[in-house]
């Protein structure tokens, strides 16, 4: 078992350590332009001078929350980023983090340390990298249909 | 470097022609508008506000210092500025 466990892979193993967040009062202009600059489509949004992660933006809230919307461009992180983001720890597994991605059907989880302060970011590649089956296994999760809710419109469960 | 921001007290608006207005409110991100959404290759206002974000982004100078460089820089490459502390 302990040899198992040395074996094991963990998050830090393959996360990505450079972090590019952006604090809840940028704009949606700003945060493309970081995107277009690092290559990134996510990142994380922290809490100015504090650091705790508060929630994350991704390329595609910025495409279906602001221009889809007919939002200005000047609007503020806080209107449309995802609160409260999934996050894992440097020591969780790697398996754990393929889990809560396939539950969750997510893609990527912000790497939060003892401070809840932005670590890194792990991403369904690093994990399909590092393991293409388990890669494949969440991928498979994240395209399952989802569940249909076979309640009937004005009906309720008593 | 692009990790370490620096907000500003009030945000810089440039406006060029009708249809492109650049809203800008930190250090990092008038790095990113000079490196890539500038209309002027080179100026001396221009380098100086390049100078003056390097500086801040490396915790050397305050942000407001970057703000009047970029202020400046953005007179240089006649955007329209918009700003209550210019």
């Amino acid at each position: 078992m302990a040899g198992y466990e040395d074996k094991m892979i963990r998050v830090r193993d393959v996360m990505s350590r450079q972090v590019f967040t952006v604090s809840p009062t940028d704009t949606a202009q700003s945060v493309a332009r970081l995107m277009a600059e690092t290559g990134v489509g996510a990142v994380p949004v922290e809490t100015p001078g504090v650091g705790t992660i508060l929630g994350i933006v991704t390329d595609r809230d910025i495409v279906t929350s602001v221009v889809a919307q007919g939002l200005s461009s000047s609007t503020a992180v806080f209107e449309f980023m995802t609160v409260a983001a999934e996050s894992c720890e440097e020591d969780d597994s790697l398996l754990l983090a393929a889990q809560k991605m396939h539950d969750l059907r997510i893609r990527r989880l912000v790497v939060v340390n003892g401070k809840r302060h932005a670590a890194g970011i792990v991403a369904l590649g690093d994990i399909s990298r590092a393991n293409p089956e388990l890669g494949g296994l969440v991928l498979e999760g994240i395209n399952r249909p989802a569940p249909v809710d076979t309640q009937l419109e004005g009906m309720s469960t008593c | 470097m692009l990790t370490q921001d620096r907000l500003w007290s009030e945000a810089v608006i440039l406006e060029a022609g009708e249809n492109r207005v650049l809203r800008v409110q930190s250090t990092r991100d008038a790095f990113l508008c000079l490196k890539n959404h500038w209309p002027i290759a080179d100026g001396e206002a221009k380098r100086d506000a390049f100078a003056a974000c390097e500086r801040v982004i490396d915790g050397d100078d305050e942000p407001d210092v970057a703000r009047t460089a970029f202020i400046k820089a953005a007179e240089e490459a006649q955007f329209s500025v918009h700003s209550w502390t210019g």
